[in-house]
């Protein structure tokens, strides 16, 4: 017993079941059609997982993606609402197949079509099934306008034969083989194509580059990917877009600070003071974006008695962030935050006629890797001061300059060999990663301090948040002694050494006269 | 994979009715079957619009099955396999004459089919030959279609005598009542008697009907055109009997 597969061809206008009655019996079925809304995230977590998701009458469905087709189902669920996040979903096999591919990314339909199918029977002369014949017409949304018309051959086993037979007929009245499926036909045909999403493009810089030309770059990236975010935090579809679009603002704010005197001092100055205030304009609603996703976190830590007192807590924040959301989506839409976003745009349009400043010509390869170098050092002198007893702004110093060193070797990734500094970024990532979840311990006890201070609410809430700040607490001191190892492990000399290796730059190649930049 | 045949000494006592509609019943409770036309006559074949099987060589136990997997087809009905009937197998008594382990050589074979099935069903032609020996030993239960009638009591008997001289194990002979009309008398006593001499009886009876006879002109099986007719009905429940004992049970 096997399951015979076969090609799906696609098939010129009138070639239907009715064109195969001169020549085969054949037993033509009741058409099937439904309207299907396809649903993926922003960054097409779905598609590029290699699945499909959609819904048809109030079921959603998940199947496997077999080039531009749907394949094979993996799980379905009936829904009487919408379904945004993963965790919306009730059924275990669908929570857990989604949870990887959406994240924290919410879901929104891409693209609806109808799909008319039939499947029908192909007799030989004695009346006996020969072949199944699974026709398909599809139409983007719900129009009749044919955008694909196929059929597969299913041949019978011990049947291939007359399948062949029938596949050559349908070739002879011009069938071809299938190359794009109906997925990518409707997404094409409504403007929609999948792309991987990254907020670490590659920018096409070489060692050579004028620093202007790369940074400019690197800033231009940048603000497009912050553009294409806009309209997922006006919709407020998930907190990723929110936080990508600040991500974007801070990056460009720190490689005008990293590789300085690039562009002139006084228009440097300017953009980080207009790309700081962007950024603040979204502080508190990214806070409660990620206080709200800690919560079943939070929970976790207290006993099952204390939890419920937390409630009123995240109750408030969630209100505070329904007020946030529109305060921030009537900034964005104001004409001040065109104005300023038109502002950056001009000031690091190519076109721009900037005069020349110190570090503008420069090759932007010496120039970012003197940078690096220096930054790894300046880390070094502060990782000397570190110890058990250091303040929790000491430590937070040293978070800051790891990150900025991060973003160095992030932006300008396609300068430095990969196969030398792996083993630097697995060292820096680790350090990062404590750093980062003793800060997370510090700025969380202190906004459960400050909740409390401001709302004075009842003893079972005091009780609840007692807890939570004693155990963060607790939990920042354990990271103490794993930051004191990463530290460690960072500085010392081999470290040291690869970093000297890969980075340090003589002098003169930076002293030299730079030629005038070709955009100045 | 379980591998039951449908058997007896006697012809027109309803095995090619029993193959087909069984193998229908199996498939529609989930059962990945095979169903193999042993008998020349190629009656089940017939039932399936199935031209016969093309001709292959048999010289050995591997040629054999590497023939019978070419000749697999697809039924009308998804789950449901047939390798119909050829009337080479007539032959195949005197090509097992010639083979070591001459009376186990078709259990092999069809051990080969095991990934692929859960039941393999086998319409037997109705005689004793070394065919029919192969046939004994391959399955893991022989059903026994038994008109209530003395000639068919007679078969039986020497059915189980054949069984019991060649020291088969007589428990996996099931006979059942194929054919019965309570109206007749005869079938009534018989019915009430012959069970009480061989435990192994099921308890289905498939009841005499005409609509059993027009699987010749609908060329489907019974269940496929008549799903609710007293005989169709039967052989669902003989299926489900089958299915209920975990002896029998693929």
């Amino acid at each position: 017993m096997q399951n015979m597969t076969s090609e799906r061809l696609i098939l010129p206008v009138g070639v239907g079941a009715e064109f195969l009655l001169d020549e085969w019996s054949c037993e033509i079925r009741q058409q099937e059609s439904r309207l299907l809304t396809f649903w993926d995230t922003f960054e097409w977590g779905v598609w590029f997982s290699g699945h499909l998701l959609y819904s048809c009458e109030g079921v959603y469905h998940l199947c496997t993606r077999e080039e531009g087709w749907p394949g094979i189902e993996l799980c379905e669920e009936k829904s009487v609402g919408r379904r945004r996040f993963w965790n919306e979903f009730a059924t275990p096999e669908m929570r857990a197949k989604l949870e990887g591919m959406l994240g924290l990314r919410g879901l929104a339909p891409v693209v609806e079509g109808t799909f008319r199918r039939r499947q029908d029977d192909l007799r030989n002369g004695v009346g006996k099934i020969v072949c199944r014949l699974e026709w398909l017409i599809v139409s983007l949304g719900k129009q009749q306008e044919e955008l694909l018309h196929s059929c597969r051959v299913i041949p019978l086993l011990g049947y291939e034969a007359e399948a062949d037979r029938l596949e050559a007929y349908l070739f002879q009245a011009g069938a071809k083989i299938s190359g794009e499926g109906p997925l990518e036909l409707l997404l094409r045909q409504s403007d929609r194509i999948p792309r991987e999403y990254t907020l670490r493009p590659p920018f096409g810089l070489k060692s050579e580059t004028p620093a202007r030309e790369a940074v400019g770059r690197v800033v231009r990236s940048m603000l497009e990917i912050a553009t294409g975010t806009v309209p997922g935090i006006l919709s407020d579809l998930d907190t990723e877009f929110l936080h990508d679009y600040r991500i974007c603002l801070r990056k460009i704010r720190s490689v005008l600070t990293l590789v300085k005197e690039v562009y002139p001092a006084e228009e440097t100055l300017r953009m980080r003071q207009i790309l700081g205030d962007l950024a603040r304009q979204t502080n508190r609603l990214r806070d409660l974006d990620v206080y709200l996703l800690a919560r079943d976190e939070y929970l976790e830590l207290l006993p099952p008695g204390l939890r419920p007192a937390l409630d009123e807590m995240f109750d408030d924040f969630s209100a505070e962030r329904g007020i946030e959301v529109r305060r921030v989506i009537s900034k964005l839409r104001a004409h001040s935050w065109s104005r300023l976003m038109g502002e950056i745009e001009e000031c690091f349009s190519p076109k721009n006629p900037h005069p020349p400043s110190p570090a503008s010509a420069l090759p932007v390869g010496p120039l970012v890797f003197r940078c690096i170098y220096k930054r790894y050092r300046k880390i070094r002198v502060i990782a000397t001061e570190i110890g058990v007893e250091s303040s929790d702004d000491a430590v937070h110093q040293l978070r800051i300059q790891c990150k900025k060193l991060r973003y160095l070797m992030e932006f300008f990734a396609e300068l430095i060999p990969r196969e030398e500094v792996t083993a630097l970024q697995k060292l820096l990532r680790r350090l990062q990663s404590r750093l980062g979840e003793f800060n997370d311990a510090s700025v969380q006890q202190q906004t459960l301090l400050n909740y409390w201070e401001e709302k004075k609410s009842g003893s079972d809430v005091a009780l609840g948040l007692g807890g939570l700040v004693s155990i963060l607490y607790h939990r920042q001191q354990q990271v103490r002694s794993l930051i004191l190892q990463a530290v460690k492990e960072f500085c010392d000399d081999a470290t040291a050494a690869s970093f000297k290796k890969v980075f340090k730059q003589p002098l003169s190649v930076l002293t030299t006269t730079p030629p005038r930049s070709s955009q100045s | 994979m379980k591998i039951i045949s449908s058997y007896s000494i006697k012809g027109g006592v309803g095995k090619t009715a029993l193959s087909v509609n069984l193998a229908y019943a199996l498939r529609e409770a989930g059962r990945r079957t095979l169903l193999l036309d042993l008998d020349p006559q190629g009656a089940a074949s017939f039932y399936f619009r199935l031209e016969s099987a093309k001709k292959f060589k048999m010289r050995d136990a591997n040629s054999m099955a590497e023939g019978l997997r070419k000749n697999i087809r697809e039924s009308d009905f998804p789950g449901l396999d047939v390798i119909p009937s050829n009337l080479e197998y007539r032959r195949l008594d005197i090509l097992l004459d010639g083979m070591t382990k001459r009376r186990k050589q078709l259990r092999s074979i069809l051990e080969e089919f095991k990934p692929d099935y859960d039941v393999i069903l086998m319409d037997c032609p109705p005689n004793i030959t070394l065919l029919s020996e192969n046939v004994f030993r391959a399955s893991d239960v022989i059903l026994v279609p038994v008109i209530p009638t003395v000639l068919s009591r007679r078969t039986l008997e020497q059915l189980t005598g054949f069984f019991t001289d060649e020291e088969l194990p007589g428990d996996m002979l099931r006979p059942f009542f194929s054919m019965a009309q309570k109206r007749s008398k005869m079938h009534r006593e018989i019915m009430a008697d012959l069970p009480t001499a061989h435990p192994g009886f099921l308890k289905t009876v498939i009841p005499f009907s005409a609509d059993v006879e027009k699987m010749g002109l609908h060329r489907m099986p019974l269940p496929a055109y008549s799903p609710t007719c007293a005989a169709a009905v039967a052989y669902r429940a003989l299926c489900a009997e089958i299915l209920s004992q975990p002896s029998l049970r693929p």
